[in-house]
């Protein structure tokens, strides 16, 4: 097979010779909303950074009909303050606030702070639970633990970024909260499942966002009172200590749907997650509106099973599969307009929320294999909210993928462009703690690089690796490394004089975290 | 003192300030950025450093009772809005001068080594001698009656002798050290060192070196050096070639030592000498800016007064800003005199001298429009905590405390900002690499209490195959808490030349005593015969005996059931070849490491590694084991002599000298099933007096077992060296802490100790080590006092000494002879 994939945003084309065996992975742009993906062993939407590198990448004849990305004006026209060299954020750990509401490793984190900020980093990242802040009942917030980080982090003279999880955690095991988790044993519906009946039950389904399922009162309604206790507990560092929040969207925090349940060692193709009884509701009524009702009855009949390969079935199969078909538009279009609408509703809440706090929200993206148009929709929609895209993955490079035909780069580069034609700035984050130089070189090329639109980056994240005699060294070395294009004006007064002139490229501050 | 202050700006952490002033020195042109956010070590000269925001002083806005001075008439009628006072730290370099005097003693024929410094200080003179014959500058512990009262040993390479005030008030410090010229010293060596700020100083980047002989003259170091050179200019290498040889042959020995002898002795032409050395000290001097803000009635304007005690010309650079920006703007005119326009910016004003006292001070007059107007609720809390001591204040008052609250805290963020700048201006490479190393050290501490909370963490790791943490391997060298180690050999074993046979005889008694681990001396070849001064690291022929008797004797030990720790000396290494310099660090063998392997903070040694992650060893190259290369090889050696010899555990030599995070890893890699390490320095002393709390010497033994993740124990010289106390000088109450337990670290990590009496760099001989089972340890020592730590039962033998009992506790009793 033969395929043509639009290269860049010269319009620069690259012909690939894909062979099924390598397929693991398919964009199908079909009108402008659509994203869809397969991804190592499931299908969804977008998938989590840190394994899409397994998945393969093709795209269809049809994506090479897409216009050459122009570079919007509308990015030079903001101005940025900040334009000292490089700002650095790293992510403490996951479970810096325990799931029975302690702060873990106190000393190890004051002390890491307090190398942090030696090193000249601009601040850490704080993941936040749902599950341990509001664990009992509904409207019961306990900040204290987190409230006694930020003091911590505001007097290492950091700054913070905040992210707020509404979703659980295995490792380490951090689960929803108690109430929602009991609501869901009685009333499955809330989470999501797929054609075989399994759930996933680490976050609410986004077809629930605006029922009243919990106590009478609807996700959003829940997620938003969370934002607003949040707010009022931690008003004294906001703007000052706290200059960021990420809000959370989905599995993992990403705006996706949930991957393959379990594991499998066998990567199939997963699958759809459509069948939990409101996601059908929904899926019907589109039908309905789009006067075919006979599609609303579930989703697409010939998949493969979530471990098979794709080919297995006729769905996805490459020439005439169903997935071509009008209703295989119609149902993957709606799929995907289902995301975005739940990414709208969640960042629009937080930042009506935060606006006016001084602080930056962020939503967080995988880095997946979406093509331009699906990317554009989402960048879209975090313009209309004017909030920051968070996408890790910035240490992956084309050769550190195992199949020779997935690009990491590549998918980066769109993603920046559809960034930048709506204005939105990203916020990049690595996949993992990086063991090679190489990975710290991947990331500062893709932060220092032309036509930048990274504004954070975020190094996921503080632990025990991260401080290892293996890994600290580079990472000082990196750091090092990313301040070299420092100013070089020998006054104070200029500082204010390079705000006005600086260049998008000289101007992106990193945040950093670790996975 | 350099006449000159600067004081810079940052960005500014508040969104309401609203004045910027900095201060600048006149005379230079250089302004170092103000950014924090900036990396500090990259190579750039104006490159900032990170601020360390400290003691600042809180923020009282005071409506009255606040006294003024008297310099501006103008401003006393006003009510003052605002007032506080802010510290500024700088570092400053003080010249002074190094005093050496080499002069004849009170007593006939003895002299005396005067070492000064007319700087204040805590002045400490570490020092030690070079005696005839001895090859290089390797560092000895002097004869007894040189030292000084009030001194401490270094090991067996050093002493430390407090430099004492002359007299009180006076600045000159000094030390004196009493020679006997029959010695055979061929040099005292010396470095200074400041225990106040922690610096050594050093003389053209090596030792300071008092030479006694004339061969010794022409070293680049030599102090009181004679301008005429007789019989042996530069003749060290032949001299200690020569010495190689003659000990190589041990029959000639004696004959050899005695040839050698009568020409240094000849040459030994004392006289006196006194040199002045400059020395440049930095110190940190503080000094304060109190700005005042007041509101003028009549004219409705803000008035802004500044005065410092800083010295000299201070220039003020600043602007104001509006409402919540950071943007500097010039005010309108109306500004104080010698105020110059600086890039359209910012204002540049030179300060007055302030009437009949030091420093200098000045009178600002903003306007009233520079109050902001619209407040963010930070402002409002602010407001309303300033409400309190402004009372009855109008609207617009509130307004105006908001907006000197801006200012307050603008100048705060400045004033922690000048500690930082003054603090950049004059930092040394030193200072960056301090930083450097207190990184390194934050990240070893958070490391080691990650690790081990980490094992919890991966457990789940095959469900999430990505991004798994490695479950640690868990191998603690530290056994199983039973071990009586033994010290198989003392500082004159290597004599016989066959020490690991007349070990092998005496294998089966040592386990009939209860002994359950020997440790075995430093195996490869070495420069001195004692094995510390390794060379190739894979010739285990030795003064000890060959590599197959080594294993031999290993394979004994194995067959009466004790295991066998290798005296691992991975600090140092000495090399065997010279570089393009003729410094000796080039090393030879399987491991041919270069210069990069060699500590680069180290000028005796010119190594290109990096700075060493710990303390350095003098006498021979200190291996930096930062290189990865180094690593690898050490890992490697290490299982090999695992594989090949069959040693069970490691002794580690000098682990004050690296990160005790390598340390981990060389265990990790090794699994050695007992590890030990010898972290040895010296205890605190005040005015000579063994400090009672020596809880930062145990502290700094824990803080390294904790480095290598707990996986070694260390010998608890704390309790060794408390015991010297307790015993000698009959100071009992010694043995308990503050808080009733052990003094040393067996009291704080039991498990990890390795309670340690004395080894070979102490007086071995004195010490009869009566008992040595799994629950008890009984020792004589020097026929004065019988011990005995453990649970176990044990009572001194009553015979031709009369014991009596002087204390006990918790598994320890202690008696004395009668």
């Amino acid at each position: 097979m033969e395929v043509s994939v639009m290269g860049n945003s010269q319009g620069h084309m690259v012909r690939t010779e894909l062979a099924y065996r390598n397929l693991r992975f398919c964009c199908v742009p079909k009108n402008d909303k659509l994203i869809f993906s397969w991804r190592n062993s499931s299908v969804c939407l977008v998938g989590q950074g840190s394994r899409w590198r397994k998945a393969q990448l093709r795209f269809t004849s049809k994506a090479v009909h897409s216009q050459p990305l122009v570079r919007s004006d509308r990015l030079s026209a903001t101005k940025r303050k900040s334009s000292d060299g490089v700002k650095l954020f790293v992510g403490l750990p996951l479970d810096t606030v325990s799931s029975c509401n302690g702060v873990n490793h106190e000393r190890a984190i004051a002390a890491g702070l307090k190398a942090l900020k030696l090193l000249g980093v601009e601040g850490v990242e704080l993941p936040l639970w749902w599950g341990v802040v509001e664990k009992e009942a509904r409207g019961k917030y306990e900040w204290s633990s987190y409230l006694s980080v930020a003091e911590m982090v505001q007097k290492a003279a950091l700054k913070l970024h905040v992210s707020l999880c509404f979703h659980a955690s295995k490792q380490p095991k951090i689960p929803l909260p108690e109430w929602v988790s009991k609501i869901g044993e009685s009333q499955p519906s809330i989470f999501y499942k797929d054609r075989t009946g399994k759930h996933y039950k680490d976050c609410l389904s986004l077809a629930i966002d605006d029922l009243p399922v919990l106590d009478g009162k609807t996700p959003v309604q829940v997620y938003q009172e969370f934002c607003e206790s949040f707010k009022s507990a931690f008003m004294p560092f906001m703007g000052s200590t706290i200059t960021g929040i990420s809000m959370g969207l989905g599995p993992d925090g990403e705006l996706r749907y949930p991957s393959h349940q379990g594991k499998s060692k066998t990567p199939g193709v997963g699958e759809f997650h459509c069948y939990d009884e409101n996601m059908l509701r929904l899926l019907k009524q589109h039908a309905e509106a789009t006067g075919n009702p006979l599609w609303g009855l579930g989703g697409p009949h010939d998949v493969p099973n979530h471990d098979q390969s794709p080919n297995v079935n006729t769905f996805f199969k490459d020439h005439g599969g169903s997935w071509e078909s009008p209703y295989g538009d119609f149902f993957l279009s709606w799929y995907s307009s289902q995301l975005i609408s739940h990414g709208d509703r969640l960042l629009s809440l937080a930042s009506s929320a935060f606006r006016d706090n001084g602080v930056n929200v962020h939503g967080e993206v995988p880095l997946m294999h979406y093509c331009k148009e699906g990317y554009a929709a989402v960048a879209e929609m975090f313009m209309k909210n004017s909030c920051k895209m968070i996408l890790p993955g910035m240490d992956l490079s084309d050769h550190s993928q195992h199949h020779e035909s997935s690009s990491p780069e590549l998918l980066l580069g769109q993603i920046k462009a559809a960034c930048r034609h709506y204005g939105v700035e990203i916020s990049g984050q690595n996949s993992s703690v990086s063991e090679a130089p190489a990975g710290f070189d991947q990331i500062k090329k893709n932060l220092l690089g032309e036509k930048n639109v990274v504004n954070l980056f975020t190094y996921q994240r503080m632990g025990a690796s991260f401080f290892s005699p293996d890994h600290f060294p580079s990472f000082t070395q990196f750091v090092r490394n990313l301040n070299q294009p420092g100013l070089d004006s020998d006054d104070l007064a200029e500082e204010e004089e390079i705000t006005e002139s600086s260049h998008m490229n000289s101007e992106i501050s990193i945040q950093v975290q670790t996975a | 003192m350099n006449a000159m202050s600067t004081v810079l700006s940052q960005t500014l952490l508040h969104n309401y300030c609203r004045g910027k002033f900095i201060c600048l020195p006149k005379t230079s042109n250089l302004l170092l950025k103000p950014y924090s956010l900036n990396y500090p070590f990259n190579s750039h000269p104006n490159a900032t450093t990170f601020c360390r925001f400290k003691n600042l002083p809180t923020v009282k806005v005071s409506g009255n009772s606040v006294t003024e001075t008297s310099t501006v008439k103008t401003f006393e009628s006003n009510d003052v809005v605002f007032q506080e006072t802010f510290p500024l730290k700088q570092t400053q370099r003080e010249e002074g001068k190094v005093f050496i005097r080499l002069d004849k003693g009170k007593e006939k024929k003895r002299w005396e080594l005067s070492v000064g410094c007319d700087l204040a200080g805590k002045w400490i003179l570490h020092w030690g001698v070079t005696y005839i014959g001895d090859t290089g500058c390797e560092w000895d512990q002097p004869p007894n009656d040189m030292i000084p009262p009030g001194s401490i040993s270094i090991k067996d390479y050093a002493i430390e002798t407090p430099l004492k005030k002359l007299s009180e008030g006076d600045a000159f410090h000094q030390a004196t050290i009493d020679i006997d010229p029959k010695s055979e010293i061929a040099a005292i060596n010396f470095v200074l060192k400041d225990e106040e700020t922690g610096t050594w100083y050093q003389h053209k980047g090596r030792d300071f070196k008092v030479p006694f002989v004339d061969y010794l003259q022409d070293d680049d170091n030599a102090i009181g050096r004679k301008t005429v050179f007789d019989l042996w200019p530069g003749a060290l290498g032949q001299i200690s070639n020569k010495l190689d040889k003659a000990e190589a042959s041990q029959s000639k020995d004696q004959d050899s030592k005695t040839e050698f002898k009568e020409p240094k002795r000849e040459n030994m032409r004392l006289e006196g000498f006194y040199e002045e050395l400059a020395i440049v000290k930095e110190v940190v001097t503080h000094n304060t800016v109190t700005v005042s803000v007041r509101k003028c009635l009549e004219t409705a304007k803000n008035l802004l007064y500044l005065e410092t005690d800083l010295p000299g010309d201070v220039v003020i650079h600043w602007g104001v800003c509006r409402d919540d920006t950071k943007k500097w703007e010039i005010p309108a005119a109306s500004h104080p005199p010698e105020t110059i326009v600086f890039k359209n910016k910012a204002l540049r004003t030179l300060l007055k001298p302030r009437e009949g006292g030091n420093g200098c001070c000045e009178l600002f007059t903003l306007e009233k429009e520079f109050t902001g107007s619209s407040s963010s609720t930070d402002q409002h809390s602010q407001v309303e905590s300033s409400d309190a001591s402004v009372p009855a204040k109008t609207e617009e008052a509130d307004q105006k405390v908001s907006y000197t609250d801006g200012i307050i805290s603008e100048i705060r963020s400045l004033m922690s900002d000048i500690s930082c700048e003054r603090g950049r201006k004059s930092k040394t490479k030193a200072v960056q690499e301090s930083i450097l190393q207190e990184i390194e050290k934050l990240a070893a501490e958070a490391y080691s209490i990650f690790r081990s909370s980490t094992p919890t963490f991966a457990e789940e790791a095959v469900v999430e195959p990505e991004i798994s943490v490695p479950s640690p391997k868990v191998s603690p060298g530290t056994g199983t808490g039973f071990e009586i180690l033994c010290q198989g050999f003392n500082w004159e074993s290597h004599k016989s030349g066959r020490w690991y046979m007349e070990l092998k005889e005496k294998a089966a008694h040592l386990s009939s005593l209860g002994f359950t681990v020997i440790w075995l001396p430093p195996p490869t070849e070495s420069v001195s015969p004692e094995g510390y001064m390794p060379t190739d690291l894979y010739n285990l022929n030795s003064r000890y005996g060959t590599v197959d008797e080594l294993k031999d004797v290993v394979n004994k030990f194995h067959e009466v059931g004790i295991k066998v720790l290798g005296d691992a000396v991975l600090n140092h290494r000495c090399a065997q070849f010279q570089n393009a310099n003729g410094v000796w660090n080039v090393f030879g063998g399987r491991l041919n490491w270069d210069d990069r392997a060699v500590v680069g903070d180290d000028p005796h040694f010119q190594g290109r590694g990096n700075k060493s992650s710990g303390d350095n060893f003098h006498a021979a190259p200190n291996i930096d084991h930062s290189q990865d290369f180094v690593r690898k090889d050490i890992k490697e050696w290490l299982c090999w002599l695992r594989r090949e010899i069959g040693y069970d555990g490691w002794r580690l030599d000098f682990v004050r000298g690296f990160w005790g995070g390598y340390v981990k890893d060389y265990l990790d890699a090794s699994e050695p099933h007992f590890s030990v390490g010898e972290y040895w320095d010296s205890l605190s002393y005040t005015y000579g007096e063994m400090d009672h709390n020596q809880d930062a010497h145990r502290q700094r033994i824990i803080d390294w077992i904790n480095a290598t993740n707990g996986f070694s124990g260390a010998f608890d010289v704390t309790t060794k060296g408390i015991l010297h106390s307790a015993l000698e000088r009959c100071e009992y109450w010694r043995l308990s802490d503050q808080k009733g337990k052990p003094p040393g670290v067996v009291g704080w990590w039991p498990s990890r100790a390795v309670t340690f009496i004395e080894n070979h760099d102490t007086g071995s001989t004195q010490v009869e080590i009566v008992k040595a089972e799994r629950d008890v340890y009984a020792a004589i020592i020097d026929e004065k006092v019988a011990m005995k730590i453990g649970p176990g039962h044990y009572e001194p033998p009553s015979g031709r000494q009369k014991w009596s009992f002087v204390m006990e506790g918790r598994d320890y009793k202690i008696w004395e002879a009668s």
